[in-house]
C-alpha cells in the first residue's frame, strides 16, 4: 500500500489523457483521406458534407464503442478478478463473453432482434449473466483456480459449439461465416445505431461494479471480516454479475467477444494501484479502453484485406502475455 | 457397393459415345443448374443442386422443382449414373474429383468474364447437351436484349455495386461489363483489387458514386453480411433517390436475366443523369425530388429500392 491518493489521481488522469489520445487516433485513422479539421467543422456548423458524413457516421461510432467495449471489458475483469480472488478470471478465458455471443447470435439470427431492437443487447445480457452466476456459484463453493478455470473453458467450449450450432441452423446463407466475428470480434463498420442500443447497459453495468469497489477491498480481508465490515458477499456477488452481464452481454452483443483485455489489464495496473482492488476497478477500465482502442487502431494500419478481426490482435497481445502468467503462478504455487 | 459396381459398368458402356446426346446429366453448380435446365430436354436432367430451388438465389427455382436435387455429394451423384456431369471450377472440388477418378464424363464450367464468353459458356453447354438450337436462341435472344438498350451518356453515371459483407463488382468481372453496358462507370474497377474485391464502408461512402447498386434481397434472413447494406452511412444513397436495388442472383450466373439486370440499371442510370442535367439548370419552382422520380422510374418488380 504504497500509492498515495494522489498518485492514484495522477494515474487516473495519465489514463483519462492516454484514452482521449487513442480516440482522437481513432477517428483520425480510416480507409478515406479525411480532413479531420474540416469534418469536425462541418459536423459541429450541421453542415451534412461528406467528411462530416464519414466522421458521424463511421469514425465516431466505432471510436466510443472501442472506448465503451474495452471499458466494459477492463472494468469486468478487474471485478471478477477481485471477487473470486483468482488472478485467471476475465470474461473471455471463463466463458463469459462465449455465453454473451450465444445469446446475442440467437437473438440477432432468429429474427428477435429485427423485430424488437433491444432484444440483441437483452440476448447477450442474459448469456453473460447465467454464465457469471453459474462462475461465481462455484467459486462461492470454495472451487479453487484449477476447477474455476476449467469450469470456465467448458464453458467456453460449450457456448462456442452452441454457437457454431445456431449459426449453422440460422436461415441466412451468411450466418455460417460470421461465427468468426462472434468469436473473435471487430469493429468495423459498426454505427451508431449500435452505440445508442449497447451504450446505456454498458453504463449502468459500469457503474454497478464501481459500487463494489470498497467491498473488494474489504474481500481482501477474507469473506468473514468483509461481511463483519458491512460489506455482505451475497450483495456484493449479485452486483459484480448484474454489472458484468449488462457491460459484457451488451459489449459483445454489437462487438462480438474480444479476448483478453479483461485478463491482461487488471495485471499490467495492479502494481499502480498499490495492489487494491477497488482502486483497480476504474483504472482497468481506463486501460481497458486504450488497449482496444490501440488495438482496432492496429487492425485498420496492418495491410490485410478484409481487415483482421480485433480478437486477432488482443489474442496476440494478450496469448503470450497469459502464458508467462500461468508460469509465473505455477511457480509461486510451488 | 453393388450400385457403385453397376455405375462403373453403366459408366464403360457410355465411355465408347461420349458425344452422344447424354440422356442422365447431373449439376453441381448452381450457375450450371440454370443452364442445364434452360437448355436441356425434359428427362435428360437426373439431378441440380438444392440451391436451384431457391428463389432468392435461383432464377430457375420453378423449374428446379420438377427435378430431383443434390447438395454436392459423390454419393449421391454415382448411384444416378449420370452420362455427363456439369460442375463449377471453383466449387464441389473435392466431389468433382471423385467423379473423374470414377471415371464419369464432368464438364467443368469457368467464371465467364465478359459477355462473350458467357454466350460461348452457352454455346458449349448447349452443344454437349444435344440441343445446341436451343443455346443458338438463347444467345440471340440475350444479344436482342442487349442491343435493345439506351446507348449510354457521353459521360456515363459512375456507380459502385455494394454486395453483402462488403463485396464488389470489380474490373473485369461479368457484373462489370453488364453496368458498361447498361451506361454505368464502374468506379470500383479502379478501388477494388481484383474482380469480388472487398471495400470498407468509407471507401464506397468516400468515392461518391453517382448510384449505388445495393445487391440486397429484401426478405434475406437477418445476417451481418445483409445489415452492412442498411449501414446510416448509406443513408444518403437511399434518401436522395441514387441506391438502386438489383438482387444478386441477376447477375451472378449465366442467363437471359442479365438482359434484365442491365435494363434496370440502364433505367437507373438515364434517372440520375436526368437528375444531374436538371439540377445543373433548375427549372423555376424548383426540381421535383429525386426519389420519387427514381421509384416509378425503375422497373422494380416486387424489389423497391430500399
Amino acid at each position: 500500500m504504497t500509492a498515495s491518493p494522489l498518485s492514484h489521481k495522477a494515474l487516473i488522469a495519465t489514463l483519462c489523457v492516454g484514452v482521449a489520445v487513442l480516440l482522437i487516433a481513432s477517428v483520425a485513422v480510416g480507409y478515406a483521406p479525411l480532413d479531420l479539421g474540416a469534418a469536425i467543422a462541418d459536423l459541429a456548423a450541421g453542415r451534412q458534407t461528406l467528411p462530416a458524413l464519414v466522421l458521424a457516421e463511421l469514425r465516431l461510432p466505432r471510436a466510443i464503442l472501442g472506448a465503451a467495449v474495452g471499458f466494459s471489458l477492463g472494468i469486468t475483469g478487474a471485478a471478477l478478478q477481485g471477487l473470486m480472488r483468482n488472478p485467471l478470471a476475465d470474461p473471455g478465458v471463463v466463458g463469459v463473453s462465449g455465453a454473451a455471443a450465444l445469446g446475442a447470435v440467437v437473438a440477432f439470427y432468429f429474427g428477435f432482434s429485427s423485430a424488437f431492437a433491444l432484444a440483441l443487447p437483452l440476448g447477450g445480457l442474459i448469456g453473460a449473466g447465467l454464465s457469471t452466476a453459474f462462475l461465481l456459484t462455484l467459486a462461492g463453493r470454495g472451487a479453487g483456480t484449477a476447477t474455476l478455470i476449467l469450469a470456465g473453458v467448458a464453458l467456453s467450449s460449450l457456448s462456442g459449439a452452441l454457437t457454431a450450432l445456431a449459426l449453422n441452423l440460422a436461415p441466412s446463407p451468411y450466418a455460417a461465416l460470421e461465427v468468426v466475428f462472434w468469436l473473435m470480434g471487430s469493429l468495423s463498420d459498426r454505427s451508431l445505431a449500435h452505440v445508442a442500443l449497447a451504450l446505456p447497459f454498458m453504463a449502468v453495468g459500469w457503474a454497478l461494479v464501481l459500487t463494489t469497489g470498497r467491498a473488494l477491498d474489504a474481500l481482501t480481508l477474507g469473506e468473514d471480516a468483509a461481511a463483519s465490515l458491512g460489506f455482505p458477499l451475497r450483495r456484493v456477488r449479485l452486483l459484480v454479475i448484474g454489472g458484468t452481464a449488462m457491460a459484457v452481454g451488451a459489449s459483445v452483443a454489437v462487438a462480438g467477444a474480444i479476448g483478453f483485455v479483461g485478463l491482461v489489464v487488471p495485471h499490467l495496473m495492479r502494481p499502480f494501484v498499490g495492489h487494491r482492488p477497488g482502486r483497480l476497478l476504474l483504472a482497468s477500465g481506463l486501460a481497458g479502453a486504450a488497449l482496444t482502442l490501440g488495438a482496432d487502431i492496429a487492425v485498420r494500419l496492418i495491410p490485410t484485406r478484409p481487415e483482421l478481426k480485433l480478437g486477432v490482435v488482443t489474442a496476440l497481445i494478450g496469448a503470450p502475455f497469459f502464458l508467462a502468467l500461468l508460469r509465473h503462478l505455477k511457480v509461486d504455487g510451488e | 457397393m453393388k450400385q457403385l459396381a453397376v455405375a462403373l459398368v453403366a459408366l464403360l458402356f457410355c465411355a465408347g459415345a461420349t458425344q452422344a446426346k447424354p440422356a442422365r446429366v447431373a449439376s453441381l453448380n448452381l450457375c450450371a443448374d440454370e443452364l442445364v435446365l434452360r437448355l436441356a430436354d425434359p428427362g435428360q436432367v437426373a439431378s441440380v443442386t438444392f440451391l436451384a430451388r431457391d428463389p432468392r438465389s435461383s432464377n430457375v427455382a420453378a423449374l428446379a422443382r420438377q427435378v430431383p436435387v443434390n447438395r454436392g455429394l459423390a454419393e449421391e451423384i454415382v448411384p444416378l449414373a449420370p452420362d455427363l456431369v456439369i460442375v463449377g471450377a471453383y466449387t464441389t472440388r473435392t466431389t468433382t474429383a471423385l467423379l473423374r477418378r470414377l471415371g464419369l464424363e464432368v464438364l467443368e464450367l469457368g467464371v465467364p468474364q465478359t459477355l462473350d464468353e458467357a454466350y460461348d459458356q452457352i454455346r458449349l453447354v448447349a452443344a454437349r447437351l444435344g440441343t445446341p438450337e436451343r443455346g443458338a436462341a438463347l444467345v440471340d435472344e440475350m444479344e436482342a436484349a442487349f442491343a435493345h438498350l439506351p446507348a449510354p451518356a457521353a459521360q456515363p453515371p459512375s456507380a459502385i455495386v455494394l454486395r453483402p459483407n462488403g463485396f464488389t463488382a470489380g474490373r473485369g468481372s461479368l457484373p462489370g461489363e453488364v453496368m458498361a453496358r447498361a451506361g454505368l462507370d464502374n468506379l470500383a474497377a479502379r478501388l477494388a483489387t481484383d474482380r469480388l474485391g472487398q471495400l470498407a464502408l468509407e471507401e464506397v461512402v468516400w468515392a461518391q458514386p453517382d448510384v449505388l447498386v445495393v445487391n440486397a434481397a429484401p426478405d434475406a434472413p437477418p445476417s451481418l453480411a445483409d445489415d452492412l447494406l442498411t449501414h446510416p452511412a448509406l443513408a444518403a444513397f437511399r434518401s436522395s433517390g441514387r441506391s438502386v436495388s438489383l438482387p444478386i442472383r441477376l447477375w451472378t450466373c449465366v442467363g437471359p436475366q442479365l438482359a434484365e439486370a442491365a435494363a434496370r440499371l440502364a433505367a437507373a442510370a438515364d434517372t440520375v443523369a436526368k437528375a444531374a442535367t436538371e439540377t445543373a439548370a433548375p427549372p423555376p419552382g424548383g426540381p421535383p425530388s429525386a426519389p420519387s422520380r427514381i421509384q416509378t422510374a425503375l422497373p422494380t418488380t416486387g424489389e423497391a429500392a430500399r
